[in-house]
């Protein structure tokens, strides 16, 4: 196998200061696409019990669509809006037309939803075409603070992020369906019980879900051209994350995006290039083995019943 | 009974007739096995796109003369879904229910072993557009007896190529840089492909006074940020984008934010695209096609090519190029069969295809198999004025007549 060159590492040292804050900043704008992919699979997963392997082609159809619509002369924001309904609306279908079937055998909704990503991939195809699509960076700007840039466009991305992380958090922790939805995961026939329509919470978190999917689609192909299979890479990220923090917890989501991201940045900087997805997978691995619940804990997951 | 008579005659003659039509129009089968899903599908698609061109226009022409008969193409497409037992199952019905003469395919270096060692022991010629297939291609392999005898490589080996588009990169670049380059970074995905790529255009790169880092990065990754910030540190004056068009058109705009070089290089990127997506950069930028551009030639048979290509409903993407490592050879394939006069006669097939040359599309020097199946011919390669996206100038540097130092040529 041919190895890298011996001399890869930084050879000017007036710039290590600058390279090392650089990766820094680098880390937080790879954890914030990251954690809004993880929030979504966090909140389906571990709150509606749905195991939905099609969420990263939801993110590629809300990605697809911004990139439509932007060709067509629409502003970006407006865009990144539409995409949101749009695929929080193709979320309430699957959610109607296929998953409120399996919500008692978590399995069948996992090999389906196997099933849609793939009809997603390729009905993307028919519509469009197999080719990489992108769109014109939407600010355009690069701030350069004492040797370090700071590309506007990933602040902004960093900024929707954290606007969406604290809407869902104070949603699911102090709000009155937040703490309903927090008790039917807990025991759901009780729930029922007290009078909680379940199922609609369900739906609701799913399309909650999808629509974050969306909004991460329309975000990610401000900063990366995406193809049909970009959902099928960037899915193992979200489950990851989702894990890493605790099933169903948004702050644990939050916390596992940063996790990655800074693994991810300070590998690809200073250890093997070449193994940077296997460094943040060792990783998972690790927090899995030791706290089996995630870093902040959550819920078990779909449970058969 | 008379009247029966003449119903017979009638339907005798109609027979006849419909015989004579079904001479004249003989099928001949050719399978093409190519990623129509998966990911390799924008490589996969343009073999499709190129096979049919060539099989309408040869039937088109009057098909292929075979000693008394005239043959049209038939194709028998079928999609390996970027899945290597997909192939596999493809090329054994091609070869066992269809029965066809040849097979055109596949897009990688692994599918495409698989596939001959099927091909291979049914006399099958296969027609595959892997430079990497170099590693297998020896003596032993394709003579008379080896598993490879019906195979053809129908892309440069890749220290021609390496050879070839290292020279036209420095050419283009060195009138545009305040000094000499001297430091080139090679940026590659690691995979088989890259890593047996990159191994050679260092050592191209190194043969022409270059002191190159080589980088590899996880296939698949879409955010380049911090291994970019790494190449920065290093100072590099090229950065080469290389192998993969995707990754390259995802990382190249991340690496204009970060300023990471003074110059770059992307492989694989046609000018086409380049212009189509509007990019621009305040540095000098060279991109290089496989083989020849279709945004940038300045044969007009490649243009004319394109036009046609296109026509027929390919998509324009960065790797729509990749077709011409295809088309020609179906008519090289069929000048063989005319001139061999039997279309169940392979090895006399390969015997003709040796010897004989042909002047194709793909480059203005007629092509050649060497004794180990492998053609020769340039790279393109494009630079694109700074802070302009479609003022291009470019190159065609013929491939060096050896392997550099270091190399083994494989």
């Amino acid at each position: 196998m041919f190895r890298p060159s011996p001399s890869l590492q930084v050879r000017h040292p007036d710039l290590i200061m600058d390279i090392f804050v650089q990766q820094l900043v680098n880390s937080l704008s790879v954890a914030s696409v990251t954690i809004l992919i993880g929030i979504g699979i966090t909140l389906i997963f571990g709150l509606a019990g749905i195991v939905n392997f099609a969420h990263g082609e939801f993110l590629m159809v809300g990605g697809m669509a911004t990139w439509f619509m932007v060709g067509t002369g629409m502003n970006f924001f407006v865009a990144l809006v539409l995409a949101g309904l749009l695929v929080g609306a193709l979320g309430f279908a699957a959610e109607r037309c296929l998953f409120r079937f399996t919500l008692n055998r978590p399995m069948n909704g996992f090999i389906m939803s196997i099933g849609l990503s793939v009809i997603l991939q390729h009905a993307v195809i028919r519509v469009f075409n197999e080719f990489q699509k992108s769109i014109t960076d939407p600010v355009g700007l690069v701030w350069t603070i004492g040797g370090v840039d700071i590309i506007a466009m990933r602040a902004i991305v960093v900024a929707i992020t954290a606007v969406i992380v604290a809407i869902t958090y104070f949603g699911i922790s102090r709000s009155r369906y937040g703490m309903a939805l927090r008790a039917s995961v807990s025991d759901r026939d009780t729930a029922e019980l007290m009078g909680i329509p379940v199922r609609r919470y369900v739906t609701g978190v799913f399309i909650y879900g999808s629509l974050l999917a969306g909004i991460g689609g329309a975000l990610m192909i401000s900063l990366f051209p995406i193809t049909p299979f970009t959902g099928s890479v960037i899915i193992i990220r979200g489950f990851a994350v989702s894990l890493i923090g605790g099933l169903g917890n948004v702050g644990g989501a939050v916390v596992g995006g940063l996790v990655l991201g800074l693994v991810d940045g300070l590998s690809a900087g200073y250890g093997y290039p070449e193994w940077t997805d296997a460094y943040s997978l060792v990783v998972m691995i690790l927090i899995l083995v030791l706290r089996p619940q995630g870093l902040l804990g959550g819920t078990l997951g779909p449970k058969a019943s | 009974m008379r009247q029966l008579g003449l119903g017979l005659a009638v339907v005798a003659a109609g027979l006849a007739m419909a015989l004579q039509t079904a001479r004249a129009d003989e099928e001949l089968p050719i399978g093409v096995i190519a990623a129509q899903s998966g990911s390799f599908v924008s490589a996969g698609n343009t073999i499709v796109g190129a096979a049919n061109l060539a099989a309408q226009q040869i039937n088109d022409a009057g098909g292929i003369k075979v000693g008394d008969k005239t043959y049209k193409i038939k194709l028998y497409i079928r999609d390996n879904r970027t899945d290597v037992n997909v192939t596999i199952a493809a090329a054994r019905e091609l070869v066992n229910d269809i029965g066809v003469k040849a097979i055109w395919g596949t897009e990688t270096h692994d599918f495409s072993v698989s596939m001959a060692k099927i091909t291979g022991p049914a006399k099958v010629l296969q027609f595959s557009g892997n430079s990497s297939l170099g590693a297998v291609l020896d003596d032993k392999a394709v003579a008379e007896d080896g598993w490879l005898h019906y195979t053809f490589q129908s892309e440069p080996q890749e220290w021609q190529r390496s050879g070839s588009t290292a020279k036209g990169v420095l050419s283009l670049l060195t009138p545009q840089l305040k000094s000499p380059p001297k430091h080139s970074v090679v940026f590659v995905g690691n995979d088989a492909t890259g890593q047996y790529l990159s191994s050679h255009y260092v050592k191209a790169l190194e043969a022409e006074g270059q002191k190159v880092d080589l980088v590899q990065y996880p296939p698949d990754t879409t955010d380049f940020s911090p291994l970019l910030t790494r190449i920065k540190g290093m100072k590099p004056d090229i950065v080469h984008f290389w192998y993969n068009g995707d990754s390259t058109l995802t990382a190249f705009p991340q690496a204009l934010k970060l300023g990471v070089a003074p110059s770059y290089f992307l492989f694989g990127v046609d000018p086409g695209i380049y212009q189509e997506r509007s990019l621009k950069a305040d540095v000098p930028v060279t991109m290089s096609c496989v083989p020849v551009c279709w945004g940038s030639s300045p044969y007009p048979e490649v243009k004319q090519y394109f036009d046609k290509y296109f026509g027929l409903g390919a998509a324009k993407g960065p790797q729509s190029s990749v077709s011409l490592l295809y088309y020609d050879y179906f008519f090289w394939y069929a000048k063989a069969l005319e001139k061999v006069g039997k279309i169940d006669d392979p090895d006399a097939v390969v015997a003709e295809l040796l010897k004989s040359d042909y002047k194709g599309v793909v480059s203005p020097v007629p092509l050649v198999f060497n004794k180990h199946h492998q053609v020769t011919f340039a790279t393109e390669v494009c630079m694109v004025e700074p802070n302009t996206s479609d003022k291009f100038k470019c190159a065609v540097e013929q491939p060096p007549a050896a392997p550099p130092p270091g190399d083994n040529g494989g």
